[in-house]
């Protein structure tokens, strides 16, 4: 016996295809809307994560940078950059904080020191000389000991381009002022203005000799491709072995290095990862829906393939073409209709985008969906396909081909859905970077699945009872068609409740990243923010503004001061954790000694108690209680502190007892000044501190007004415009509002066209019966009814549970990715239950009526 | 001897203790080039021993031996491709794949084992059944005969040892019925097929060489 030509059955199996246009039309349709959703996403999402690495990038002015507050030894740095790859630029920058003086007045600065090759990343601008070439930086500030400084520093010392500043011990002249300054991210704002100096001539000032707090930088530019975080291990191993101060080298990352905006653009990211998950996880319960209606109908052909001398095989590896006919067809539309839409994208959303922002198709995604389509279809559709096993070909004997389920064998059944799970754990891990994350997600998701589908059986099994007692013909023969086709009513209410769980999820999600990002309600945009100021000049700063008619607003005391003990146990700064997951990164960062306290009662607008009560207005000395304080959640989570927590302050050398009474969530956008540790009043009061404030709703011209109004008569009050920072922070929070919302609406829209194509294929798998009842003269109201009774169940239970389920599942997902930001929205729960519902109903309805309109010639045919 | 079933039993478990028999201790010899008619009463069992007989179905126990070769002996595998050569099976509802036309319907065994003349073999085929002008037709354009015309060029196209009839006028109306059968019979002897033929139609089975009756799972 010979073999087929090669392409037989590719043929035949094209030719069914084509037979069953509306199923593969449909199939495709499905397909490649969730596939080009998952490569636009994909692509935005790699776009994004380009631009947010440019701009860490940029804030770093260097991929990794190793510092120390000593400075490095040779033989030190020779171990560490021995581990750095080849080819890697290198370049030294040192800054410290120090007062400079004019005739009459003084300030605090940051001093840097840089040398040529600084920034590696972004640009910065001066004002005269446009942008900085880095090739000469040392040379254009050492030739003449200039120095190029913050615009506000002149207006604070009353100095002019080209005037002198002393530095330490040794005079520079004030070459150019810095317009923008790409490493002076929006978290430093609070810090002093910045002078930059030729690296070299840092020795010059004397400073260094000083015991001032000075920090060693190494800033590194590594070769493209380097893995940034096996490198970050390694060197951190090697810093462990260390001893004494080399071992409290602290390494440096471009990713670390962001700040609140760039843990929000993260949020974004890891939100519209989310989103191609959902799309491709949607898209995939639509295909394999389809394709178990599909497939249940070809059981006839298959038999008769096999009667004709076909293996099981060989009808196996047709249905397979099938798949993979339709998969990689469909992977190519969606590739098509991305290449014709993402290149508009920009163009739409030109307005929102952030500057510089390139949408670019990245080729990975391309293949990856390719890729995905065809092996995806494949095992999102194994577990129906392993159906094909059931089938026997002895049944063309008898009537009812295809109706009859062969119990399958359990564990056939289960391994059947091996690949699908083990594709969705690589796929959830590979998008959110993370093995705990991506494994949380696959499991919630399969353990949604698990609840759905006992609810379904549970469902099905009311209603087999519900047909028993007495109610109308149809309402009966309505329970009874649901609880006897068990598995075709449970499989439409497990796609239909997945689907609403799926279409609720990224709305729900929104719901509560959308709080933390839009701008705050009721909120004054400020334009200036106010140091240093003394408690004295309290008073007449405050007069003197009125008289300008300026308020001066969220005026907050600060107190310097230490962090002793936790518990009682001296609190370690410098933990030698290797940092492996992005939650322990962040954590490192942040143990350091150093803290400004402030006090008040009244939580501002921006900030709301998650845990704890609020603080007593006053502190009782007398009680032998510690002080009260309340903590900013995501420190208190960083620090390792709870609620109850005694932390004991070194106050200027006074120890201050203070116990954790609640924790508060601070709305990063509300440009207030926020601290991390706020005492009750009564403590604090009496250390010696500054206040801050900020004055907002200034236009330029008065701006400027005020500023020198305010530096001529408060010398030693820092004055810092933060108009530009202000607006391009708050245009980025609105970008990402449009963004997660337009990306919300599209998996609605989505979910709706998945739940869309579920109803009609079930209804349509019925027409047999409804044309039956027809024809048997059953009314056409009754036959209605039956049906939308059916879908009406269908749709209710699927809606609530899926809804139900998906609020737990955002809940968790919040709490995995966007720090417990979650919201419930009533509205969204009820819209997708009604939604749902009705969709599943309207489907069914238009179906059976063109049914019921068409003649049953139909039914005597087939 | 083309056929020969020797106590063959056919039962269906039905719970773990009870059991359908269909068939009992059944015995049977069939000649070459023969045409048997088996009649018996619905659930007698006619389709069962069918089933059996095509392999696509397995006996509980006994012998079936066609061409010398012990059916239940063979694999999977190897029973399909005995299938493929030596069977021909007709149905009582046509089963044509709906999507192919007339002539691709009747070639589509041959092609399936790649033969180069099968496209030349099926229009013959069709010729014989009296269809070649349908060849390009679609089954939903046929008629009840018509189908069950092309159905029978399809068994008869991979030159069956045997041909397996269950019921083929069954769907058909009597003139038509008297049609079909004419051409089966016409077509059996003329190539010198064994034909094995279920039916409920006593004119059709007095048509055969020889009549057997089902009933209480053997032949009366
Ligand atoms: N898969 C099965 N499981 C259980 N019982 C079966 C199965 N297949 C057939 N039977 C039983 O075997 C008996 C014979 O069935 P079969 O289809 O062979 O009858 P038949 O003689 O072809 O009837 P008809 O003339 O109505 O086609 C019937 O009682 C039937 O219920
Ligand atoms: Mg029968």
């Amino acid at each position: 016996m010979k073999n087929p030509p090669a392409f037989f059955w590719l043929k035949l199996a094209f030719r069914e295809l084509l037979n069953n246009r509306r199923f593969s039309l449909f199939f495709l349709f499905n397909l490649a809307l969730g596939l080009a959703g998952f490569i636009a996403l994909d692509s935005f999402k790699e776009s994004l994560d380009n631009h947010l690495g440019q701009n860490s990038k940029a804030i770093l002015g260097a991929d990794i940078a190793l510092t120390s507050y000593l400075p490095f030894e040779e033989k030190t740095l020779d171990a560490l950059e021995a581990r750095f790859p080849q080819n890697t630029l290198s370049t030294r920058k040192t800054s410290l904080f120090t007062m400079v003086a004019t005739e009459d007045q003084t300030r605090l600065v940051q001093i840097t020191g840089i040398e040529k090759e600084f920034p590696f990343y972004g640009k910065m601008v001066l004002k005269n000389n446009g942008v900085v070439e880095s090739k000469n930086v040392e040379q254009s500030l050492a030739l003449s000991g200039e120095a190029w400084v913050y615009p506000e520093l002149l207006f604070m010392l009353g100095l002019k381009l080209g005037g002198s500043l002393k530095i330490g011990e040794k005079k520079f002249r004030i070459a150019d002022t810095v317009l923008d300054d790409p490493s002076s991210s929006f978290s430093s704002f609070g810090l002093a203005p910045r002078v930059y100096l030729a690296y070299s001539q840092m020795q010059e000032t004397a400073l260094l000799s000083k015991k001032s707090r000075i920090s060693y930088q190494r800033l590194y530019r590594l070769p493209d491709g380097t893995d940034l975080s096996g490198l970050v291990v390694k060197l951190q191993n090697k810093i462990n072995s260390f001893e004494g101060s080399d071992s409290k080298i602290r390494i440096l990352t471009h990713k670390r290095a962001g700040n609140n905006l760039g843990r929000l653009l993260g949020y974004l990211n890891d939100y519209l990862g989310l989103v191609a998950m959902i799309a491709v996880f949607l898209a995939g319960i639509g295909a394999a829906y389809l394709f178990r209606n599909y497939l249940v109908h070809r059981f006839r052909e298959i038999s008769i393939l096999m009667s004709l001398g076909a293996t099981r095989q060989q009808t196996y590896r047709m249905v397979l073409w099938q798949l993979g006919l339709l998969g990689t067809g469909a992977a190519l539309i969606a590739i098509i209709i991305s290449l014709a839409i993402l290149p508009l994208l920009p163009l739409l959303l030109k307005q929102f985008l952030p500057n510089g922002f390139e949408t670019q198709l990245s080729l990975g995604s391309l293949l990856f969906a390719l890729v995905l389509g065809g092996v995806g279809s494949l095992v999102f559709c194994l577990p129906v396909l392993s159906r094909i096993r059931t089938v026997q070909p002895l049944q063309l004997f008898h009537k009812n081909i295809g109706q009859q389920d062969a119990t399958p064998v359990l564990w056939r059944q289960a391994l059947s859905y091996l690949p699908l799970l083990i594709l969705s754990w690589s796929l959830s891990v590979w998008q959110s970077h993370s093995l705990i994350v991506g494994s949380a997600f696959v499991g919630m998701l399969l353990a949604s699945i698990l609840f759905l589908g006992s609810i379904a059986w549970l469902v099905l099994f009311l209603a087999g009872k519900l047909s028993q007692t007495s109610g109308s013909t149809m309402k009966r023969l309505a329970f009874r068609n649901l609880q006897r086709n068990r598995t075709g009513a449970i499989s439409c209410f497990l796609a239909l409740a997945l689907g609403t769980l799926l279409i609720n999820l990224i709305p729900q999600i929104y719901q509560g990243l959308q709080e933390e990002v839009s701008r705050p309600d009721d909120f004054r945009i400020p334009s200036l923010f106010l140091f240093d100021i003394q408690p004295e000049q309290m008073e007449p700063l405050q007069k003197t503004l009125s008289a300008e008619k300026v308020n001066l607003n969220y005026l907050s005391p600060i107190v310097r001061a230490r962090l002793e003990k936790v518990n009682g146990n001296k609190f370690d700064a410098n933990s030698k954790e290797v940092s492996l997951t992005r939650e322990q990164e962040r954590q490192q960062n942040f143990r350091r000694h150093n803290l400004n306290l402030s006090y008040r009662t009244q939580l501002s607008d921006s900030e709301q108690i998650v845990e704890g009560r609020p603080m007593t207005t006053n502190f009782d000395l007398d009680s032998g209680k510690p002080a009260e304080i309340s903590l900013e959640v995501r420190y208190a989570e960083r620090m390792g502190f709870k609620l109850g927590d005694l932390l004991t302050f070194n106050v200027q050398e006074v120890l201050v007892e203070a116990i954790v009474i609640n924790l508060r969530r601070v709305q990063w956008n509300s440009f207030q000044p926020n601290f991390f540790i706020l005492f009750q009043p009564g403590v604090l009061e009496d250390a010696p501190g500054t206040f801050v404030g900020s004055i907002g709703g200034l236009v330029a011209s008065r701006r400027m007004n005020v500023q020198n109004l305010i530096v001529s008569d408060y010398p030693n009050v820092s004055v810092i415009d933060v108009t530009r920072m202000v607006g391009r922070v708050l245009k980025i929070s609105d970008q990402m509002v449009l963004a997660l919302r337009m990306m919300a609406y599209l998996s609605i829209l989505a979910g709706l066209v998945v739940v869309f194509s579920i109803a009609r294929h079930e209804v349509e798998g019925r027409l047999w019966e409804l044309n039956l009842l027809k024809v048997l003269g059953a009314r056409f109201s009754d036959i209605q009814k039956m049906i939308q009774i059916e879908f009406a169940v269908l749709g209710i239970f699927a809606g609530l549970f899926g809804v139900a389920v998906s609020l737990i599942m955002s809940y968790g997902i919040s709490w995995w990715f966007f720090e417990n930001l979650w919201k419930w929205t009533w509205q969204t729960s009820l819209g997708s239950i009604i939604g749902v519902t009705s969709l599943s109903v309207g489907v069914a309805w238009l179906a059976t009526q063109r049914t019921l309109r068409s003649s049953p010639l139909n039914l005597l045919r087939s | 001897m083309i056929l020969e079933i020797k106590g063959l039993d056919k039962f269906f478990p039905q719970t773990d203790h009870d059991k359908i028999e269909v068939l009992k201790n059944l015995n049977l010899q069939v000649e070459e080039g023969e045409t048997v008619a088996v009649v018996g009463q619905s659930g007698s069992g006619k389709s069962t021993l069918l089933s059996l007989l095509a392999g696509l179905d397995r006996q509980s126990s006994g012998s079936l031996r066609l061409r010398g070769q012990e059916i239940s002996a063979m694999s999977e595998v190897k029973l399909t491709q005995f299938r493929a050569e030596n069977i021909g099976i007709i149905f009582q509802q046509f089963y044509l794949m709906p999507h192919l036309t007339a002539l691709e319907n009747v070639s589509l065994p041959l092609e399936m084992f790649g033969h180069k003349d099968s496209l030349q073999r099926a229009r013959e085929a069709l010729l014989q059944v009296g269809l070649e002008e349908r060849e390009k037709h679609f089954p939903h354009q046929l008629s009840g005969g018509e189908s069950q015309r092309v159905a029978i060029a399809r068994a008869i196209v991979i030159r069956p040892a045997i041909l397996l009839a269950d019921e083929p006028t069954g769907n058909l109306d009597n003139a038509t019925g008297v049609q079909v059968s004419n051409l089966l019979f016409d077509l059996v002897q003329t190539t010198g097929m064994t034909l094995l033929l279920v039916t409920h139609n006593t004119e059709l089975a007095l048509r055969c060489s020889r009549q057997l009756t089902l009933q209480s799972g053997t032949f009366q």
